[in-house]
Parts: C-alpha cells; sequence; structure tokens
C-alpha cells in the first residue's frame, strides 16, 4: 500500500510524515512523533484518554486517520505548558490532587480546557456533564471537579 | 518528637508533574530500536480440548520472527507465588499456565504467541495460526460444577479448589435462643478492575544476558516466576516496573510478563506487548461473583445471637488466588459484629468462566453485601435504628472478631465511624415528585491491612544523604496510581527535615532497588512506610548524634526542621544540616541505611476452622448514602456518599481522601452498574461501552470523614485505606434503596430493571 | 476472533474527493469493489476494529466543502459531514427542534460529538441512535443520490434492519431535510440509559402540534425497541383531534407497549423496555405539550433524562 504524504501543525510546529491510509492519528502521535501522552485506553471512543484537539476541537485520536489531517493543526497534552510554565488547568489539577495514576489526566485536561473556552462561568452540573466522555477509575472525579471549579473560579477573578 | 512538619498535609505527589504534562513514561509509552511487537492468539471456546496447532504458515509469514506454543515453553505449569517467604502449600498458590495445553479452561486462554516486526504482521500471524479444537460441554455455574458428575474444569478430580471454615459456639443452640431469624440468598457478579491503563510491557536482553522487563505490574517478585518458567536462574531476570495507570488487584498476577521472556529469549531481540481493552476485559481476572447463604438470628433487643454462613465462590479457569480470596471472604463473613454463636463454610470452584483473582477489597465486599443488607432487615424487624443497631453490636477496642476470634489491641473505630457517617448525610432532602422516593441506608465494615500473616510478609527500604544534603531513597515498591512513592517521600521527608524537591526516589527495579514487596493487600503504607521509617530514622539518628557534637545538646532536644539542625527549646541554636553531613563524611560515618520491616509471623492455620491472627491489623469504617429512587422506571440516583475511616493517621490528606473518594465511586460501579456478563462461558461485555462505569455526571459528590485514632501499624499510627475505602458502599446502596422504595435487592448490580420488577411484585 | 482495536488492520485504498461530483464517480466506479464511505469515524472505524468488517476502499467525506453545511430558514436542511455539535449551536434547533436537540446532546460525550455526523448515524442503521426518532418524529426526509440521479425517502423508510438501509453500493445520503415545524409544536426526547453516556436502553421523541385545547397531530417514534425505529401509529391515532386529557395518556401509555418489539439483551431486559415505554410516553407527551404553549425550554442535562 503505497504511502501519503501529510502536512500539519503539531504543538504550534510544521511537521511532515508520510503515512498509510489505515495508520490511525493516536499511533502516528504516539509511535511516530514520540508523543506519548495522549493514551489508548480503548481504541473505540468510550473512555477519552486520546482527547486532543484538532483545529482548536476536541476529537479522538482513536477514532482518526492520520491521513485526513493534512493541512490541519493538532494539540495535544505536551503543546500546553510554555516552556517550563505549566498552563493555569495543568497547575489547577496539581493543586487539587486531582491526579491519582495519571492515565486519565492529559485527557481530561484536554477536555476540561474545551469546556472553558465554550462555557467560561460552568455550574458543577456543566461540568460534570461535558467531562462526561472522559472516564476515571481512579479519583471518583470529586477532586477532578474541583480543579476545574477553581481554574474557573481563578480566570474570573 | 515534635509535631509533624510534613506528614498529615496534603501536598502534591512526586510524580504529579509528569503526569499533568504527559511525559510520564508508561509501559507502553517505551519503544527500543528493532523492537518486535509480541500478540497472543486465544482460545475461540471456553472448554475445548486442543487437538492439533499448526503454525507452519503464520511462520512463513514474512516479518514474524516467532510463534511459540505449549511445547515451547520450558516449564509450562507453575504455581505463582507473591514474594512470600513461607510454603503455604499446593492449591493455596496460584496455579498458572503459561499457554493452554492440551485443554481450554476458559474462553480467551492463551494458546500460542507471535512476535513480528509490526503490529500488522504480528495480527495477520494470529490469523494464519491453525487450531484444532475439539469444543467440550464445560461448566459455568459453581453450584453445578461442585454436583457429584459434573464436567471436570482442570484434570483433578473435583472442581473444588478450596473448602474454608470457622466457627465459633453453637449456632444451632443460637437459633434456638434468638427471637427473629433471617435467611436469605445474596448474589454478587464479575467485577472489572477497569483500570485505564491496559496491561503493558516491554522486555529485552542486556549485555550479559540478563532479561529486562519493564512493565506495568503490582508484583515485581514475579520476576522469580517468569525465571521459572524458563528455567533460568533467579538473578538473570531483572524486572523494572513503571508507574501504573491503575492496577486495583487486576496486575497482581502475571500478565504480559512472561509472553514477553518466551519472545524475547526465542528472537533474542526487545519485543513490547500490550493488549488490547477487550483483551483486557476477556483475559484478566474478576472479582469473584459468590453464592452466600446467610442465616442471622437476633434477640428483640437487637443483640446478634448467631449467624450461619454458606459462601460459594467462583473461582473461573483456573485457581490464581482463588483460595487467598476466599479466605479473606470466610475472615469477614461476620463483619464487624459480636456474635456468640457463628459457623462459616466457603468453597470455591472451577468453572470455565473467564479467572477470577485480586480486585480491590480482596473477598471482603461480598459478604459485606450479606452482612449488612440482613443488618438493615433486622433493624427495621426490630425496630432499632440503623445506627443503634451497630452500637449494639459491633466490635470495640479490646474485642475480637467473631469469626476467628483474632483480638483487637488498638483503637476500633466502632460505633464512632457509623455514628459520623449517618450525622453527616444531613437533613434529608424533599422530594417534589411524588414518584420520586428519597432513602438512605448505612453499612460498617472492616478491612484488613497487610498481607495473611502466615505468608510472613517483609519490606525494605534503603536511605541515603548525599554530601550536598540531597537525598536519595531505593525500594523496590510499585507505584499503582496511588501515591506509594510519594508517601516513602514524605515520610523521608519529614524525618529528615529536607523539602520534598530535594528527595530522588528510585523504585520498583528488582536489580537495583532493595525488594519492598508487592503492592497488593492495602500493605505499602503499613510495610514498606514502615521499612522508610526505619531506614530514615537511622541516617536521622547518626546526623543527630553528629550535631549533639557540634552544639553540645541532648540528642533528645534536637530536631532537623528546613535542613538545618535545630535546638527544640532554642530555635536560634542550630547547624545547618550540610555542615553535619559534611562533618559526618569526614569522620567516615554512613549516611545509608537499608531497613527491613517484617509484618508478624503465624503459622498456617488449619484452613477448615481458622483461629486465631490472620492479618495484622484491620482499617473499620462506615458509609452512608442517600438516594432517590423513582417508582416508574426504577431508575436510582445518588445524592450523597459519606464514606468515613479510621485512617489511623493521614501522612498525605490529599492522597486519603482522593482513596476514599475513588473507592466509594469504585464501589458505587459494582453496586448499581457494573455486570462483567457471560453467557455459556462467553463473554458478552468486553467493551467500556458494553461493560460501562460511572461517569463523573453519573456520581455524587463524595463526602469524606476521617478519624485519625493515631492506632494504627503504619507509620505515625496510619493504617491502610487503598481497599477498605471500596468495600461497603454496596450495602448502603442496597439498604438505601430498601429504605425509599421497600424493596430489597438482593443480587449486584441494583440495575432499575431489578428495582421495577421487583415494585411489581410486592404490589401483587 | 480476535479484534484489534489499537490500530486499523485493515488495509485499504484511500480517497478524499473534494466535490460531491468527484464523490459520485467514485462510487460509480467502485459500487462493486467494496467500498465504503467514512465521515466522522465514530461508527465506521469502531466497526473496523471490532468486527470483521473488511472495506477495500475508503471514501473521506469531510473534505467535500459543500456537505458541510446547516440551513435553517425553511425547516432544516442538514449537510452530511457537519457534526453534531455544529447542528447545536443553531437556535432554531434547540427552540423549535427541541426533541432533536436534546437527542443530540444525549450522544456520548463532546468530542463525539464534534466527530460524529447525523448522515453517519443514518448509514450506520443503529437501533439505538439517539437522533433517528427525534428526526423521524419531524418527518425528516432523506436526500440520498447517485451519479445519475437524486430520490427522496422518508427517514423512516430508509432502514431495513440493524445495520442495514435501503442505500444501493453507489449511492449517498448527501443532505437530510426536515420540514418546517408547524406553529404550536412542541417536543421531547427521552432515553433510559444505564450510565449516562451509554447507549439507549429504550429511547423516544414525540412532536406535538395544539390547536386550542386538541392534539392536532402528533408524532412518537421509539428506538432501540426494536430492529429498527418504531413508529408508534396507532397511538398517534388515538391522541389525534383529541383533547390531551390525563385519562387519553394513560390509555396511549397502555396501549403503545403493544407496537413496539423489544428484545433482552446486556443491557436491559424486553420486560423492563416495555415498562419504560409507557412511562416514557406519558412524560413525553406532557412535556411536548408543555411545550407547545411556550417557548420551548430543552432539558439542558445529558442523557436526555
Amino acid at each position: 500500500m503505497k504511502k501519503i504524504p501529510i502536512k500539519f501543525t503539531i504543538n504550534g510546529q510544521q511537521r511532515e510524515a508520510l503515512v498509510q491510509p489505515n495508520d490511525l492519528l493516536i499511533n502516528l502521535l504516539r509511535d511516530e512523533l514520540y508523543l506519548t501522552g495522549t493514551k489508548y485506553g480503548c481504541g473505540i471512543g468510550e473512555c477519552g484518554a486520546c482527547t486532543v484537539f484538532l483545529d482548536d476541537e476536541l476529537v479522538l485520536a482513536c477514532l482518526i486517520l492520520a491521513v485526513t489531517v493534512d493541512g490541519k493543526e493538532i494539540t495535544t497534552i505536551e503543546g500546553l505548558a510554555r516552556g517550563k510554565e505549566l498552563h493555569p488547568m495543568q497547575i489547577s489539577f496539581l493543586k487539587n490532587a486531582a491526579v491519582q495514576c495519571g492515565f486519565c489526566t492529559p485527557g481530561m485536561i484536554m477536555t476540561a480546557i474545551s469546556l472553558m473556552k465554550e462555557n467560561p462561568d460552568p455550574s458543577e452540573e456543566e461540568i460534570r456533564e461535558y467531562m462526561r466522555g472522559n472516564i476515571c477509575r481512579c479519583t471518583g472525579y470529586t477532586q477532578i471537579i474541583k480543579a476545574i471549579k477553581e481554574y474557573a473560579h481563578s480566570m474570573k477573578g | 518528637m515534635s509535631k509533624h512538619k510534613i506528614v498529615g498535609k496534603p501536598i502534591p505527589r512526586y510524580d504529579a508533574r509528569a503526569k499533568v504534562t504527559g511525559s510520564l513514561k508508561y509501559a507502553d509509552d517505551f519503544i527500543l530500536p528493532g523492537m518486535l511487537y509480541g500478540k497472543v492468539l486465544r482460545s475461540i471456546y471456553p472448554a475445548a480440548k486442543i487437538l492439533s496447532i499448526d503454525t507452519t504458515e503464520a511462520k512463513r509469514l514474512e516479518g514474524v520472527k516467532a510463534v511459540l506454543t505449549a511445547k515451547d515453553v520450558p516449564n509450562n505449569e507453575t504455581v505463582t507465588r507473591f514474594g512470600q517467604s513461607t510454603e503455604v502449600g499446593k492449591g493455596f498458590e496460584g496455579l498458572y499456565r503459561v499457554l493452554a495445553d492440551k485443554k481450554v479452561r476458559f474462553m480467551g486462554e492463551a494458546v500460542a504467541l507471535v512476535a513480528a516486526e509490526t503490529e500488522e504482521i504480528a495480527e495477520q500471524a494470529l490469523d494464519l495460526i491453525k487450531v484444532n479444537y475439539e469444543p467440550l460441554p464445560g461448566v459455568f455455574d459453581p453450584e453445578e460444577a461442585m454436583k457429584p458428575g459434573a464436567y471436570l474444569v482442570g484434570e483433578s478430580g473435583s472442581n473444588i479448589i478450596g473448602e474454608f471454615g470457622c466457627s465459633q459456639g453453637d449456632v444451632e443452640k443460637g437459633f434456638a435462643e434468638s427471637d427473629v431469624i433471617i435467611e436469605d440468598t445474596y448474589r454478587v457478579t464479575f467485577q472489572d478492575h477497569a483500570f485505564m491503563e491496559p496491561e503493558s510491557g516491554i522486555s529485552w536482553i542486556d549485555d550479559y544476558g540478563v532479561l529486562n522487563i519493564r512493565v506495568s505490574s503490582q508484583v515485581i517478585e514475579h520476576f522469580r516466576d517468569v525465571a521459572d518458567v524458563l528455567g533460568i536462574p533467579h538473578n538473570k531476570v531483572r524486572y523494572i516496573g513503571t508507574i501504573m495507570g491503575g492496577g486495583f488487584g487486576g496486575k497482581e498476577d502475571i500478565t504480559v510478563e512472561s509472553y514477553l521472556a518466551l519472545l524475547t529469549w526465542y528472537t533474542k531481540k526487545p519485543v513490547r506487548l500490550v493488549y488490547n481493552r477487550d483483551e483486557t476485559f476477556m483475559c484478566h481476572s474478576k472479582r469473584h461473583p459468590f453464592v452466600m447463604k446467610y442465616k442471622v438470628g437476633a434477640k428483640k433487643d437487637g443483640k446478634l445471637v448467631a449467624l450461619e454462613a454458606e459462601l460459594i465462590g467462583d473461582s473461573g479457569g483456573y485457581p490464581y488466588l482463588s483460595a487467598w480470596v476466599t479466605l479473606y471472604a470466610t475472615v469477614n463473613a461476620a463483619g464487624p459484629y459480636v456474635v456468640p454463636n457463628v459457623k462459616v463454610k466457603a468453597d470455591v470452584v472451577l468453572t470455565n468462566n473467564t479467572f477470577t483473582s485480586a480486585n480491590r477489597g480482596f473477598g471482603a465486599p461480598q459478604p459485606n453485601v450479606a452482612y449488612e443488607s440482613i443488618m438493615d432487615e433486622l433493624s427495621r424487624k426490630l425496630n432499632i435504628d440503623p445506627v443503634e443497631m451497630r452500637r449494639i453490636n459491633c466490635i470495640t477496642t479490646g474485642g475480637a472478631l467473631s469469626t476467628t476470634g483474632q483480638v483487637f489491641n488498638t483503637y476500633v473505630a466502632f460505633p464512632e465511624a457509623a455514628e459520623k457517617a449517618w450525622e453527616a448525610l444531613g437533613e434529608p432532602s424533599d422530594s417534589e415528585d411524588e414518584n420520586i422516593k428519597v432513602g438512605r441506608g448505612l453499612a460498617v465494615g472492616l478491612m484488613s491491612y497487610g498481607r495473611m500473616t502466615f505468608l510472613h510478609d517483609t519490606s525494605r527500604c534503603y536511605v541515603k544523604l548525599e554530601s550536598d544534603g540531597s537525598v536519595l531513597i531505593r525500594s523496590g515498591i510499585p507505584d499503582l496510581g496511588a501515591g506509594q512513592i510519594s508517601l516513602l517521600c514524605q515520610i523521608v521527608a519529614e524525618e529528615l527535615g529536607v523539602p520534598m524537591s530535594k528527595i530522588r526516589i528510585y523504585h520498583s527495579d528488582t536489580a537495583l532497588t532493595p525488594l519492598a514487596g508487592t503492592t497488593t493487600a492495602t500493605r505499602q503504607c503499613y510495610m514498606s512506610g514502615n521499612a522508610t521509617l526505619k531506614a530514615a530514622r537511622e541516617v536521622r539518628s547518626r546526623i543527630l548524634k553528629k550535631a549533639v557534637e557540634i552544639l553540645n545538646v541532648n540528642e533528645g532536644n534536637l530536631d532537623i526542621v528546613d535542613e538545618n539542625v535545630v535546638v527544640t527549646y532554642d530555635p536560634s541554636q542550630y547547624v545547618s544540616l550540610n555542615k553535619v553531613v559534611k562533618a559526618c563524611d569526614t569522620a567516615g560515618i554512613e549516611l545509608f541505611c537499608e531497613a527491613q520491616f517484617n509484618a508478624p509471623f503465624t503459622p498456617v492455620p488449619d484452613l477448615s476452622n481458622i483461629r486465631g491472627t490472620t492479618h495484622p491489623d484491620f482499617t473499620f469504617g462506615a458509609q452512608s448514602a442517600e438516594v432517590t429512587v423513582d417508582i416508574e422506571t426504577g431508575q436510582v440516583k445518588v445524592n450523597k456518599i459519606v464514606t468515613c475511616y479510621d485512617v489511623g493517621k493521614a501522612i498525605n490528606k490529599a492522597a486519603v481522601e482522593g482513596q476514599m473518594e475513588g473507592g466509594s465511586i469504585y464501589g458505587m460501579g459494582y453496586a448499581l452498574y457494573e455486570d462483567y456478563q457471560l453467557e455459556k462461558g462467553v463473554p458478552k461485555t468486553l467493551s467500556f461501552a458494553e461493560y460501562r462505569i460511572p461517569s463523573s455526571l453519573d456520581v455524587p459528590e463524595v463526602e469524606t470523614i476521617l478519624i485519625e485514632s493515631g492506632g494504627g501499624l503504619g507509620p505515625y499510627g496510619a493504617k491502610g485505606i487503598g481497599e477498605p475505602a471500596c468495600s461497603i458502599i454496596a450495602p448502603a446502596l442496597i439498604n438505601a434503596v430498601y429504605d425509599a422504595v421497600g424493596v430489597r435487592i438482593k443480587s449486584l448490580p441494583i440495575t432499575p430493571d431489578k428495582i421495577l420488577k421487583a415494585l411489581k411484585e410486592k404490589s401483587l | 476472533m480476535h479484534t484489534n482495536t489499537r490500530i486499523l488492520a485493515n488495509k485499504f485504498e484511500y480517497f478524499a474527493p473534494k466535490s460531491l461530483a468527484e464523490a459520485l464517480n467514485l462510487l460509480e466506479q467502485y459500487q462493486e469493489k467494496n467500498i465504503k464511505v467514512l465521515a466522522g469515524g465514530t461508527d465506521l472505524l469502531v466497526k473496523m476494529k471490532t468486527v470483521d468488517l473488511n472495506v477495500d476502499y475508503l471514501m473521506y467525506l469531510k473534505d467535500i466543502a459543500e456537505l458541510n453545511f446547516i440551513n435553517t430558514s425553511n425547516g432544516l436542511s442538514i449537510g452530511a459531514t457537519i457534526p453534531f455539535s455544529h447542528i447545536v449551536k443553531e437556535d432554531r434547533i434547540k427552540t423549535e427542534y427541541t426533541a432533536l436537540y436534546e437527542a443530540i446532546q444525549a450522544i456520548a460525550a463532546p468530542a463525539i460529538r464534534n466527530m460524529g455526523t447525523i448522515a453517519g448515524n443514518i448509514g450506520n442503521a443503529s437501533p439505538a441512535a439517539d437522533t433517528v426518532p427525534a428526526l423521524v418524529a419531524f418527518d425528516a426526509q432523506v436526500l440520498i443520490e447517485n451519479k445519475q440521479s437524486k430520490r427522496t425517502v422518508l427517514l423512516k423508510d430508509i432502514f431495513l434492519g440493524p445495520g442495514k438501509t435501503l442505500l444501493r453500493p453507489d449511492e449517498l445520503i448527501t443532505r437530510i431535510e426536515v420540514p418546517q415545524v408547524k406553529p404550536n409544536t412542541g417536543s421531547a426526547f427521552i432515553k433510559k440509559s444505564r450510565v449516562k453516556a451509554d447507549l439507549a436502553k429504550i429511547n423516544l421523541a414525540v412532536a406535538v402540534q395544539r390547536n386550542g385545547q386538541n392534539c392536532e397531530d402528533c408524532k412518537i417514534v421509539f428506538g432501540s425497541v426494536a430492529a429498527t425505529v418504531v413508529r408508534a401509529e396507532n397511538t398517534e391515532k388515538l391522541l389525534k383531534g383529541k383533547a390531551l386529557t390525563e385519562e387519553l395518556i394513560s390509555q396511549a401509555a397502555q396501549g403503545v407497549a403493544d407496537e413496539i418489539k423489544p428484545i433482552d439483551d446486556i443491557r436491559s431486559t424486553a420486560e423492563y423496555r416495555i415498562a419504560m415505554s409507557r412511562e416514557m410516553l406519558r412524560d413525553a407527551l406532557n412535556l411536548a405539550w408543555a411545550r407547545t404553549y411556550s417557548e420551548a425550554k430543552p432539558n439542558l442535562k445529558g442523557g436526555g433524562e
């Protein structure tokens, strides 16, 4: 099967790659670009561990063909920090003990950031609603919800 | 010692920054040049004879480097040990067969292994392996499997692989004296761990012929078993345990490691093997389903008189840890109650279902469902308030377990925990809709921390103060994601008066770190915490002894605070830690220590009548919940969960609360949603679309109440909390549903379907 | 039997046409060569990973700009590739097509709603699809095209069974057309599921048009209770032209179960689904009826509870 050349922006940087039609975005990120913060949890869009931004919209990298990101912009968890300075959502997760095993954390943070873009002042119910596609087995969500609430609160102030 | 500096504080985890940035390298995030991809061919029948396996075509496929079957495994059948020191006898050790040989015992059992240059080629190779099966009838119900003449799952003459019992008093006499007797059968289902990170690892052979396996495992001591499988000396296998993306007992048995070992051993190349999510569901252990027949008698005043329980557990296709789990269930069968007459009998039985083994709670959550439901019924029958019922019957300090007679000499948090959990529910919510009923439930329980004492458990830790004042820890401790490594750093920070930022820990490497035992049995805070404390205190004492010479003050009046050795009654007198370290270096004083902590050692008990101490200690607690039930749809909504445990001492408060919150929701999933379904041994729920765990939208906020009695056997009086936190929420929810609508669900999960059916039957 | 969800093991040739004409040409050319159409990927790629669905040619639609639209000026015209999340951004969806709004909000989660499409939902023909009952309740039609011709099919007639539609291999769903709702129409979507993000055990969309105190017209459409979506036509007849009294609603609820054919599966039982059809009908009718009077207030909570 012939390989197809694609160009895209990943975390602010232009990249090119040669992909097969059946290559998935998640494996392009993990195996070719070594951006392993995007996790395989289920492969069928049910867990949210592979959530990334594609042209500023949340998507699941396990259900996207790599070839279709040609010309697009992708942001992964690795693209959030500016140098040593973490994204404030990352800091809020740290401060609020919203991280246990950490496997859901990258996807959880990406989704939380998207929520803040769409709805900067969400109620608890709206947070729970928006986050429902990102499953976490460790925390029971209490401290994750708290981290997001606190982030929203700090942005208001 | 003065009051704590960092212990008790909610500090960010050692590993949290690497996790929020996505830079932490889990087992699946590691690659090596020239790496091959491993895959496992699995049985398509739950019970079958393997007549032949033809691997010719698969081997011929370009890019395939190895195709292995049972005949290629030097020691295919071994018993897994989990780092314990004692010989506990066959049947009580997890039988482990690497690849199915002649007979298949559950669907998804590994039959052959492939290593290939790409995952795609490995996948194609699986298709080319021809296995000729003769399907066998199988047996799928443990009660059926116990009957004479039942289909035999294994090679022995009986499917019963473990029989346990304990008793005190005379139950017949007890029931005769009882004013009320409740007799019922409860059933609980398979629960999957549903950790987010699938089983994964990578292996390679190093320059000196040592097989290295970097793997997500709760038990790095399995390196011995892997060496035994290959028939090579133990020192030729090295495990490097990664930070795990959750485990909950599901990474306690060997997962990918023997497969990796075999594939690397045959190809001499690095191999990576990661399970698909459906493989994770089908091919690793589940929580044991139990059928629990209970009979409990009480006096009119509420006092329990007699309890008889018959438990039957489903082990699935192999024993694994079934015997151990069943022992836990036996010990927990009467809960934290004083019952003068008790008789418990427990059997665990092979079937052709998915195998069962360790799962958070390890045999405690199952009987908890039964006895706490019955306690609720008794209190209703006798018209006694649920908290009062626990006041009347719970064990208190100095009391003993009614099953085994093990005595509790440290603080027993009853009735305190029950009172606090119940009170924290506050005023009952109102319902605006007459079809929506509000109900509340309470459950109490106990759960051991630390392994069974007859396993003679130990842990070791190495602490070193470097010449620049930074600190190095080496511990074999595997980190599940619950904060195990962070905890050890915090203990050392406390003892040596240095900030967390100056501590580095090397963990879970069988070649470089002293073995700390398994991250199972809620034992690491207790065992490795104590080993670390012992090592840190030794180094501390050497520092203080040197400081005595410098400051001319008694050692008892010195403390290390913020990297200074300070005179406690006059903080203006101090010497910097750095200076003391230099003085020690000059004098040749060793500022390192490797310490070992031993749990209490007891003999292997008589399993037919278990008496005396089986566990180092227990954690006591209560959970309560408020629910609403819609009588038209049977839909349950959980408004609130309160989790109250005596944690002894919360070393990292945020981590302890996280365990209690997460454990509560893990238990809520078990109670309300989770159901690993099989049809004649064929699993039906092999994805997160089919096996549903709760999302953020399905759960309430969990309120945690920490009792800090200081009575634990861990460092600073800490107790273990990881497993206890999930073990009694199911009965609290059963009781809350009963309170709301007057029907008692006697089999998990509590589905709307069951509630509606029960409501219909009740109204007839 | 084994599946692989980590990779897409299936090798295929890939096309990404930039225009509809190009796409229809390709379908014509490859119609007998096992070609499948990819839009959001949330259904097709899952199937390719988990069941033995082998594809030799895959055509990606999302590069076709002319299919990525929604027009709400006269009824709804929804292009084949516009994702769910863009549809609900249109104010009229919430106010006039409330059941559709609620159905979309009941779908899995935000990322899935950014990816998935209504045309994909229809093409996949899952009996549990959330948007389908709502669209059927609004009399949606599907525009199907091949190189030579176009045809319009009522959405409810497109399904032949689970995973099966009457689409021919050279045909493509290009647009979904929904007529303008009549004045005084109210609608509601209700779903019962194990956890909120799950597939429906049973779902229901109801649209009611009020004339004074009477029910002028109504549509009752269930999902997840038979091989395809089910319109409860007898119950609709019973209600038409009458005042929606509590008594009539009860009568409708009693009868509606005769119109569905649910089964037992891992998510629920037939018995429960039948019981729920009655309760849900009662609730949905009341909710939709109330909405005929006022500016629709959709239920913003997920899961359409």
